[in-house]
């Protein structure tokens, strides 16, 4: 099933990496690392990507594999295959392929029409072209637009607009001269670039942000490389410059050795509270290689630092990029390995345990307090709730002693859609009772009133076995969920499926959402499948925190595999891990 | 940024020699091209131009005459700081790429533009004024368009008259616009007194950006608009409707000396100071309870709320507090729902309600909701099949997976 999407997804990242192609020096290695698609072939089956005609074959092998699958795992419908984790990166991906598997199979529609001209015509050649042309738009800019996106050769480029001139007596328009700027820096034709960049200069008294970006790109090669930065100057006139003009800029200082500036131009673009792209990472440690410098070393370090803040994950060709570093720093014997973290939280490279997942007792109040204001109250008490069941429900649980395991009743009795509801929560809650838990079971009034799907007697059990709190039909009851775990301490878990997006986002800012997540981590019991004999198999927590850390003598660097689609409320399962030798 | 310029101006100085003598230009790209060569031998195309430069096209000929209609090279030097005329140069060049912004822009709007935080809330501003211009543009056209035939008829019909200019005997003379109007305002007077309240509740100003404000007071004119054209109007209520603010200067505005004539009832007063609570019916499509027939001797609510972004259960949240009844319209009922939400406008709502009062049945009342939101209507039969075909499903679905999993397997072997 899955050589099928891989294919299709390392397809359009060679489009993505090609058109880059104009940047990095030491890029090429791993862009055509994945041009040929040598790593995943070992990791899936040993498959070309399918052709279109290939697709029906493939689709029936697709029907089987999942038909061979469901039949492996048992009858139960939530079947995630054998574990990965719950907030693992890629699961989430897996999950929704596993309910609706014929997605984003289909190719990209091939349009053809007009057929691309491979080397440069005269004017009656373009004259005639343009009498075969039929369509709505402007023959030459759609001809332009085509030939930007099959990087044309410059000198048919340059015909075509030879062509236009001499029609209009010698004027080229702005549109066309961008399209025409844009090839060039595809092509790295700096000289042309500089011709292009002078005629704009003269011809216009100020550019448009499109143009601004394909000159710097185009002359942080050359050596007037400086004008770049004049050029990202009348950018911010206007607006905010992107991240990749930045990127662009800091690259062009860093290829004529001004790390100063650099760096100052990397701090300008924090102060924007822009997320730098990797590609600028990048350059700052493909620069700092073999360097002895104290204040560089300090500043990659900040880096790293910045990475952990704001819990980004590097991707793939950057954590090669902080390997080859910190194996090349002079004096410092510094061992690299990529690996994984076992589940007790050891990494596998060096033995040493990850940091925990816990939260420190002030974050735990924080956010306790945070999930009071912002997601149960939420300004309007009456929106997920009411006063009076609020009041009720603070009564409730500060009567009772603290809980082991919060559960959310709905949620599980629902996992199982064969089973009668009132059943399959009933066997949750006694196999957890039977491990001596105290539990708090999380319902809505409509539970207790006795119909085909909730019996009476079965939740006169459930009730008997654990605490119960039922809030109104109309309210919700994750919010009280997440309250009664975070006041019962630490220690206290959580049972739901949900992934509390939605609470989430209820929080306010990203330094919250992040720390609400970590708690979640290690916190949430998720029901991964149902065993025959009524049993079911929790998610095991994870006991460590996925986030760039270090020990002063050691890093451990979470990355992004290139091969995984990793959704934003999962974690990276790869590491690197950094250590020096002894 | 002076830092910089200050480098600019002795390169464009140095520069400026070179692009007027051409062969010294020649000299210079080429240099720079050895240059860039030797520091980027990885290019991905072959540098076709220094190895084989075709002549007989002669490729760079564009380039003089570009060049060679030159500008004061004095304006290039951007000593110029001011970001309003940069911003208006960045929108003419952005009119020069095709893209869409309006060709005049007035000084208001180019500060709109500039207090826009982020780029792309300037670019939809701007697509927005785009837009509008263009359908002026339309309407002007039009409108000459308009004149133009109206003047040939009229020229026609003088011949005519002129042709047969005999005496005709008519009951009525044409005042029929104002005999209408008279005679809803007639009706709006019965309803005052003695028609069933409709209560827009007016108390969300603060949940709404000013677009949004300006939508509601657009969809409430029209609301106002089909209930006095009706044969049998409700009795409007606007309640809590605060005398300074936005919903009050807004409707002012748009109502003109009009507002002070309209038969309806404005009030600061909330709906439940007004009306026995026990009579008052929420309609939000939020709430659990379906409404099953319309009630005549009930007070409907219509909260004039318009929300881009999701105030999911706000009106609920606010029936919840005043506890009050709540209702929403049965479209899963009687429509085969397909995409959109079902927060319906103010107008359809009051057209809904008003065709309900007068006819009572749901199929007529819900030809309202607009089309592309549903494929079309649930008939009884379809209903207790689709209930059927569940129950089907609930119990075949043990012995599916598992038969045919058993035919795979044997074709395999």
């Amino acid at each position: 099933m899955n050589f099928c999407f891989t294919s299709i997804r390392n397809f359009s990242k060679l489009w993505k990496s090609h058109q880059y192609l104009g940047l990095g020096p030491g890029q090429s290695l791993a862009v055509f690392k994945d041009y040929c698609g040598l790593k995943n072939q070992k990791k899936w089956f040993s498959r070309k990507p399918g052709s279109p005609q290939n697709t029906k074959a493939n689709n029936l092998l697709i029907a089987k594999a999942k038909y061979l699958r469901k039949g492996n795992v048992g009858s139960n419908k939530p079947e995630f295959s054998e574990s990965p984790h719950y907030f693992a990166a890629g699961s989430a991906k897996k999950r929704s392929q596993n309910i609706n598997p014929s997605k984003d199979r289909a190719l990209p529609p091939v349009k053809c029409s007009l057929q691309i001209p491979t080397k440069p015509l005269t004017s009656e050649e373009w004259a005639k072209l343009q009498a075969d042309f039929k369509g709505k738009a402007n023959f030459e800019n759609w001809m332009f637009s085509q030939m930007v996106r099959s990087h044309s050769s410059l000198d048919v480029a340059k015909s075509l607009l030879a062509w236009v001139a001499a029609k209009n007596s010698g004027i080229v328009g702005y549109d066309l001269l961008v399209k025409y700027l844009c090839l060039c820096v595809f092509h790295k034709q700096t000289s042309e670039v500089i011709d292009v960049y002078e005629i704009m200069k003269t011809r216009y008294k100020s550019l448009d942000s499109g143009a601004n970006t394909l000159l710097i790109r185009g002359l942080i090669l050359s050596d007037r490389w400086r004008e770049a930065l004049v050029l990202l100057e009348n950018i911010k006139r206007v607006m905010v410059p992107s991240k990749t003009n930045y990127n662009d800029c800091i690259q062009g200082a860093l290829l004529h050795q001004d790390a100063n500036l650099a760096w100052n131009l990397y701090q300008e673009l924090l102060d924007y509270k822009l997320i730098p792209v990797w590609e600028t990472f990048k350059a700052f440690f493909d620069f700092g290689r073999g360097m002895k410098d104290d204040q560089y070393t300090k500043k990659l370090l900040d880096i790293l630092l910045y990475l952990r803040n704001n819990r980004l994950y590097p991707e793939e060709s950057f954590a090669h990029s902080i390997k080859n570093w910190f194996e090349s720093v002079p004096g410092e014997q510094w061992q690299a390995q990529f690996t994984t973290v076992h589940k007790s939280g050891q990494c596998l490279g060096c033995g040493k345990t990850i940091e925990s997942s816990q939260l420190s007792s002030e974050e735990y109040d924080y956010l306790k307090g945070k999930i009071m204001m912002d997601v149960i109250d939420g300004g309007d008490q009456y929106k997920k709730t009411t006063p009076q069941e609020l009041q009720r429900f603070k009564n409730f649980v500060k009567t009772c002693p603290p809980f082991d395991i919060v559960i959310d009743g709905l949620n599980v009795a629902k996992m199982f859609p064969k089973t009668q509801e009132s059943q399959s929560l009933l066997d949750v809650v006694s196999q957890l009772s039977e491990m001596n838990l105290r539990l708090l079971v999380l319902g809505r009034k409509h539970m207790l009133m006795p119909s085909s799907r909730w019996r009476k007697d079965t939740m006169k059990k459930v009730q008997k076995l654990a605490s119960c709190f039922f809030a109104d039909n109309i309210s919700e009851d994750d919010p009280f969920l997440l309250y009664a775990t975070l006041h019962s301490g630490n220690h206290c878990k959580f049972v739901t499926n949900d992934l509390m997006r939605d609470h989430k986002a209820c929080l306010p800012d990203v330094k919250t959402q992040s720390l609400f997540f970590k708690w979640q981590q290690g916190h949430q019991l998720a029901i991964i499948k149902k065993l025959p004999g009524s049993k079911v198999v929790f998610q095991p927590i994870l006991s460590y925190d996925t986030v760039v850390q270090t020990t002063g003598d050691s890093w451990h660097i979470p990355y992004d595999d290139d091969q995984v689609e990793r959704y934003s409320f999962e974690v990276p399962t790869k590491w690197l891990c950094l250590h020096r030798k002894s | 940024m002076s830092v910089s310029f200050t480098f600019l101006s002795p390169f464009a100085r140095c520069w400026a020699p070179f692009i007027l003598h051409r062969k010294k230009k020649n000299l210079y790209s080429a240099v720079l091209q050895r240059y860039i060569c030797s520091k980027t031998p990885s290019a991905p195309f072959p540098n076709k131009e220094s190895t084989a430069p075709t002549e007989e096209l002669e490729l760079d000929k564009w380039k003089i005459t570009m060049k060679s209609s030159m500008q004061d090279v004095s304006v290039v030097s951007g000593n110029e700081e001011d970001t309003l005329t940069a911003t208006k140069e960045l929108i003419e060049m952005w009119r020069l790429l095709g893209r869409e912004v309006p060709e005049n822009i007035s000084e208001e709007e180019l500060k709109t533009v500039m207090d826009c935080v982020s780029k792309s809330s300037k670019k939809k501003y701007l697509k927005y004024l785009y837009v509008k211009e263009k359908a002026k543009k339309a309407k002007q056209i039009k409108k000459e368009m308009k004149a133009e035939t109206m003047e040939k008829a009229r020229d026609d019909r003088l011949l005519e008259t002129i042709k047969e200019d005999k005496q005709q005997n008519f009951l009525f003379l044409r005042l029929w616009d104002r005999n209408m109007n008279i005679a809803m305002g007639w009706k709006g007077v019965q309803a005052m007194k003695f028609g069933q309240p409709l209560v827009f509740d007016m108390a969300y100003d603060n949940y709404m950006k000013p677009k949004e404000m300006g939508y509601t007071i657009s969809q409430l004119l029209e609301s106002e608009g089909w209930n006095r054209r009706d044969i049998d109007p409700f009795h409007i209520h606007f309640c809590n409707l605060k005398m300074d603010g936005p919903y009050y200067t807004e409707l002012v505005k748009r109502y003109g000396e009009k507002w002070d004539k309209l038969l309806l009832t404005t009030t600061e007063k909330s709906f439940v100071d007004l009306f026995p609570k026990d009579r008052i019916i929420y309609l939000t499509a939020d709430s659990p309870n379906v409404m099953k027939s319309f009630r005549h001797d009930k007070i409907y609510i219509i909260g004039s709320l318009v929300d881009k972004n999701v105030h999911s259960g706000l009106s609920l949240a606010k029936a919840k507090r005043l506890n009050l009844a709540t209702e929403c319209l049965p479209l899963d009922k009687y429509l085969q729902w397909e995409m959109g939400t079902k927060n319906l406008t103010l107008d359809q709502m009051i057209r809904i309600l008003l065709c309900l009062k007068n006819t009572g049945s749901w199929k007529e009342a819900l030809k309202f909701v607009p089309q592309r939101k549903h494929t079309g209507y649930m008939d009884v039969s379809q209903q207790s099949q689709e209930l059927l075909n569940r129950l089907k499903k609930l119990k075949t679905s043990n012995k599916f997976p598992k038969g045919s999993l058993k035919q795979h397997t044997e074709k395999n072997r």
